[in-house]
């Protein structure tokens, strides 16, 4: 039976607005024409679109986390970065604020004027900043910030870090070292970190005998300039930070795309209902934005997480009060605009390439192969920014050269991003064959290889960069390192004080040779002596003194003499040597060259005493070498310096004539006993907190330096942390979107394994090319930098190998953390689940 | 109106000629095509088809696999424009038309029911119903009201709250038309609505389908190879190799 109706034979049910289409001739109403103005109608897509974010229940709220988290981790690192310069400036200013140092006119001690004396120790490779207080008169001495007034004799003000460390157990070598009465603890505003070890302990006068003072009318920086950074440091600066947030940005633009697949097809179908293409991308933008701004709010939570733990945490040696991290507010509103605006661009460009269709999807990019020729038009740029300035960098000052360096490093770095999608389609358009799952990788990627390409891109801008920074490092580390000459197999330690006498001296030396785990001692009474026939007020050729005329004297017994000069065995108590002149490139460790102190010799008679000013004191005190003495050859010392003068064993002369003397004492320590350097220190602190104790080390770096290399670190840390956790947020991601394709795998029989050697491929061949990419990007464009700072060419191939190794590294660690999730969605049961 | 039960009895031998389609249409057509030509790559898939249809008058559009006639309902809705040949709907030419203007189109006078994939799988089964009145700016409550009227009609209200991947295939198929109609559309494109459900289901959909479009005096391009489905028609029209026959004389 056949139901018809005739054509024409019914008319039109009426509308009836608002009424419910139950029942024939009740048709619901047609909806009326959209009037809203074009404002309400572009809120409305827009709102649309970010309730499809959060949209789908379980699956939606997935995807709108993974998003959220992506931006998030990004949104936070760049709040983290955007701290940076309010983190220094505080902290610069904090510890300029409190510097006990005095650039300006001497001060002459008074009832205003404290006297201070630099007590830095260190406790178990932590160094302790500490100072020796005493005010000189009854008056208003000045207070360091943190301080409300000096500690007194005896007494110690600490920082809560000292406070908590010297309280906890295990930090009683410390404690027998800073053994003053803790009375005080000094507020924030006299730290420049919350992890900072620092006192101020009250000095008896006796403790400044040994040991440098000196007397201050105020704390703060009193004439000191910061010196320019120089350029090499500069454009490293620029690099690091380039280097470290690029990534962060091409992850978080990956992070929006996150659901792409899925989005393109709910486009279409809401095509299909009548939105028109301009609809459709307001409702994508939407979409886009609510993700972005999530992920804005989820990085903010994250940036106040890390600054309510940053107080707790010590990074190299460097602490951040919580205040202080806080990000300058324009590089903030940056951020918070930047990051939205972003999203919807980077959505909207890749709509571009995908026209959304009311019956599905359109790529119009899939067709055509990826064309190379626009892709170096980036790099190219690059390079034009950067090669004009080869050479020149190092002598500019000029802010508009720093911009030109970013933005040519940001144009070659993005340029070895974009040409990775080109580079992978090129070489598996070229592969066939191979087994099962080689296949289903090579046909999977050579169908879409650009999620593949844009997954690794991140990693591939972080190891072009780190290769171009570590050889711009290597590079200039020469530069900003300075070989020591330290040989630490003869020792490991040094102390050295101005001893109020010869005493004070071997009572030093005395001691640390006696200290717990010191297995030797190199230690020796220096003092200086004078000409007596010339070393006269305006006999020298300035009117004043000829260094000509200065030696100085060690008296050591035979043992430490033997580390000083070419004695041989031939030593016994009473002896006397004169060292030989020596070549004008070896190491002297008085001023001038070594000729300049040739004119002792046997039977010379040396003046052991001066004057203030320098010149032979009105009672000379003088000494006649010995014609026994015998002439040697200096040898260099473990710090590598030739000492040169006269050397004496402890009974040829009473020490107590010399004049300022210093003890010097280099110290072979037990390497079994971790403690042995703390013995020594607090050794050295029972005679004076200001004796000079340092560690000797191969080599010595440039401060600035240093500091630019821990900031490397860190950041390099946080990137690497941030580019692990969002490939594997990208994975997961990739993952959900074939869940359906895996379960019909799975339900025709494939093998899990088979699978799993697929997603490796598909992972594995993209990286590889991606590192290799990386390598040639990254060494082209260290090369180019260094000819900037005028560098000679240089590669540390192992430190290369070791970068593209922790790229790889990184990326098979998330493939390994991505098959538990893979198995689990290689069910047969997950396709039903669309 | 009581649906059939049987399939309609098959044309008899020694048939008329049959008449080309814009023949067997009267004048005053709703929705008209002439001499459609589109070509996919090197495939034609229409090659001069030719179709009209009236106000509330449902046609059934049938042929082989790969005849040609899912292409000519999507160049019918403007979802396709064709190589060659008019679309006329009430006079206005489609493919003069701008995307925004074919696209108010769909969202006011035309409503869709695919085989599958055309629901939106984030929202609920009401919100995908009310999505269409929704883009042309009505309030969510009335616009979800008027959808829960429609699903109650459709006899799908009890899976409004649910998302499309929870319900059944049929009852998927009952909430895309209750989609397609709740804009109380003029012409109703459907295509394959049964193709993915089991006989009981398909003929459920259809009875729905017919009987609420035949409520409210909607037209409907019924696609099917089903001839237990065309049976749900008007009339017939055949497309074999891209070009379109009017089954209603041999009827």
């Amino acid at each position: 039976m056949t139901t018809t109706h005739p054509p024409g034979g019914r008319t039109r049910a009426p509308d009836h607005a608002g009424d419910s289409p139950v029942t024939d001739g009740q048709a619901s109403a047609r909806p009326p024409t959209d009037r809203r103005s074009l404002l309400t109608r572009w809120a409305a897509d827009l709102l649309m679109g970010a309730r499809f974010a959060f949209a789908g229940g379980r699956e939606g709220w997935i995807r709108a986390v993974l998003t959220a988290v992506g931006v998030g981790l990004g949104a936070a690192l760049l709040l983290a970065a955007a701290s940076v310069p309010e983190v220094m400036a505080a902290r610069d200013a904090r510890g300029a604020e409190r510097s006990a140092s005095n650039y300006g006119p001497q001060v002459e001690a008074g009832p205003d004027t404290v006297r201070v004396g630099q007590a830095n120790t260190d406790f178990r490779d932590r160094p302790v900043t500490g100072l020796l207080v005493r005010p000189d008169g009854d008056g208003r001495p000045p207070v360091p910030p943190g301080l409300e007034k000096l500690p007194a004799t005896g007494e110690m003000a600490v920082s809560p870090a000292l406070r908590d460390l010297l309280e906890s157990p295990g930090s009683e070598l410390l404690r027998e070292r800073l053994d003053h009465r803790i009375t005080a603890v000094i507020g924030d505003e006299g730290l420049t970190g919350p992890q900072e070890l620092m006192y101020y302990a009250g000095a008896e006068e006796s403790d400044f005998a040994t040991g440098y003072s000196y007397h201050l009318d105020a704390f703060g920086n009193q004439g000191a300039a910061d010196d320019p950074m120089p350029p090499e440091l500069l454009l490293l600066v620029i690099i690091i930070c380039v280097v470290l947030l690029l990534p962060v940005m091409i992850f978080m633009g990956t992070a929006v795309r996150f659901g792409g697949e899925r989005r393109d097809r709910r486009l279409a179908a809401l095509r299909l209902v009548g939105a028109d293409g301009r609809m459709v991308r307001r409702i994508a933008a939407g979409e886009a934005m609510a993700g972005a701004l999530l992920g804005l709010a989820v990085g903010g939570g994250l940036f106040l997480l890390l600054r309510s733990s940053a107080e707790s945490l010590v990074m190299f040696n460097m602490s951040v009060f919580a205040a202080d991290l806080r990000p300058a507010p324009a590089l903030a509103a940056l951020i918070v605009v930047a990051v939205p605006v972003a999203a919807v661009a980077v959505t909207l460009l890749v709509l571009r390439g995908v026209v959304i269709e009311p019956l599905g999807v359109v790529r119009s990019a899939v067709p055509r192969r990826r064309r190379l020729w626009w892709r170096l038009v980036l790099p190219a740029l690059g390079l034009l920014l950067l090669l004009p300035l080869a050479g020149g960098f190092a002598s500019t000052t000029d802010a508009a050269a720093t911009f030109q360096v970013a933005a040519g490093t940001v144009f070659v770095l993005i340029g070895c991003a974009g040409l990775l999608p080109w580079l992978v389609e090129s070489v598996v358009h070229r592969m066939s064959g191979g087994p099962v799952p080689w296949q289903l990788a090579v046909r999977r990627l050579q169908l879409s290889s650009g999620t593949a390409a844009r997954a690794v891109s991140g990693i591939t801008v972080a190891v072009a960069g780190a290769v171009a920074l570590q050889m711009l490092f290597s590079a200039t580390q020469a530069e900003n390192t300075e070989a020591t000459g330290h040989d630490t197999s003869r020792a490991q330690m040094q102390v050295y004080a101005d001893a109020e006498d010869a005493g004070a001296a071997r009572e030093l030396t005395d001691r640390l040779g006696a200290a717990e785990g010191v297995t030797g001692t190199i230690g020796y009474i220096q003092a200086s002596a004078t000409s007596q026939e010339t070393g006269t007020a305006g006999s020298g050729e300035a009117g004043g003194y000829d260094a000509a005329q200065w030696t100085s004297i060690q008296v050591a017994d035979c043992a430490s003499l033997r580390e000083l000069i070419a004695i041989g065995s031939r030593c016994a108590d009473g002896d006397v040597f004169v060292t030989r002149p020596a070549g004008d490139d070896a190491p002297s460790a008085l001023p001038g060259p070594a000729e300049s102190q040739s004119w002792v010799r046997p039977g010379t008679t040396v003046d052991l005493r001066w004057d203030e000013e320098g010149m032979v004191a009105e009672d000379p005190v003088r000494w006649t070498v010995p014609d026994s003495a015998r002439e040697v050859d200096s040898r260099e010392d473990p710090l590598g310096g030739r000492q040169e003068g006269i050397f004496l064993t402890p009974s040829v002369l009473d020490t107590d004539m010399l004049q300022e003397p210093s003890a010097v004492a280099q110290i072979r320590v037990d390497p079994r006993n971790p403690d042995a350097p703390e013995h020594v220190r607090n050794a050295a602190a029972a005679v004076s907190p200001l004796v000079n104790v340092f560690t000797l080390h191969g080599s010595a770096e440039n401060s600035l330096f240093t500091t630019i290399k821990r900031g490397l670190f860190i950041g390099a840390t946080a990137t690497l942390v941030l580019i692990g956790a969002s490939m594997i947020l990208s994975t997961l991601e990739q993952l959900r979107e074939r869940r359906r394709l895996l379960s019909v795998l799975v339900a025709f029989g494939t093998r899990r394994s088979t699978m799993a050697w697929s997603v490796l491929g598909q992972t594995a061949l993209p990286v590889a090319l991606g590192l290799i990419l990386a390598a040639v990007g990254g060494l082209g464009l260290g090369a180019v930098l260094l000819a900037l700072v005028d560098l000679p060419l240089s590669v540390d191939w192992a430190s290369l190998a070791l970068l593209t190794g922790a790229g790889a590294a990184v990326v098979l660690g998330v493939t390994a953390l991505s098959m538990p999730p893979l198995w689990r969605m290689m069910r047969p049961e997950g396709l039903r689940t669309e | 109106m009581t649906p059939p039960t049987t399939p309609p009895t098959a044309p008899a031998a020694g048939r008329e000629p049959i008449p080309s389609a814009t023949e067997a249409a009267a004048s005053g057509a709703l929705l008209s095509a002439e001499a459609l030509h589109k070509t996919y790559g090197a495939t034609p898939a229409l090659d001069g088809a030719s179709f009209a249809i009236h106000p509330g008058e449902i046609v059934a559009v049938m042929g082989p696999s790969g005849s040609g006639k899912s292409t000519l309902l999507h160049c019918l809705a403007g979802i396709v424009q064709p190589d060659a040949g008019t679309v006329r709907y009430q006079g206005r030419e489609l493919s003069a038309l701008s995307d925004a203007e074919r696209s108010a189109l769909r969202r006011g006078e035309f409503g869709f029911v695919f085989q599958f994939g055309q629901l939106v799988p984030e929202l609920t089964c009401t919100e995908n119903v009310a999505l269409p009145l929704r883009l042309t700016g009505m309030g969510r409550k009335e616009a979800e009201s008027r959808a829960l009227a429609w699903m109650d009609r459709l006899e799908v209200a009890d899976v409004g709250p649910k998302r499309p991947g929870q319900i059944s295939g049929g009852q998927g198929q009952r909430v895309a038309v209750a989609r397609a109609l709740v804009t109380h559309p003029r012409v109703v494109f459907a295509d394959e609505p049964t193709g993915a459900l089991d006989s009981l289901n398909g003929e459920r959909v259809m009875q729905l389908l017919t009987e609420a479009a035949r409520s409210t005096d909607a037209a409907v391009v019924l696609v099917t190879h089903e001839a237990r489905v065309a049976a749900y028609s008007d009339r017939e029209v055949v497309v074999r190799d891209g070009v379109a026959r009017d089954m209603a004389g041999v009827r």
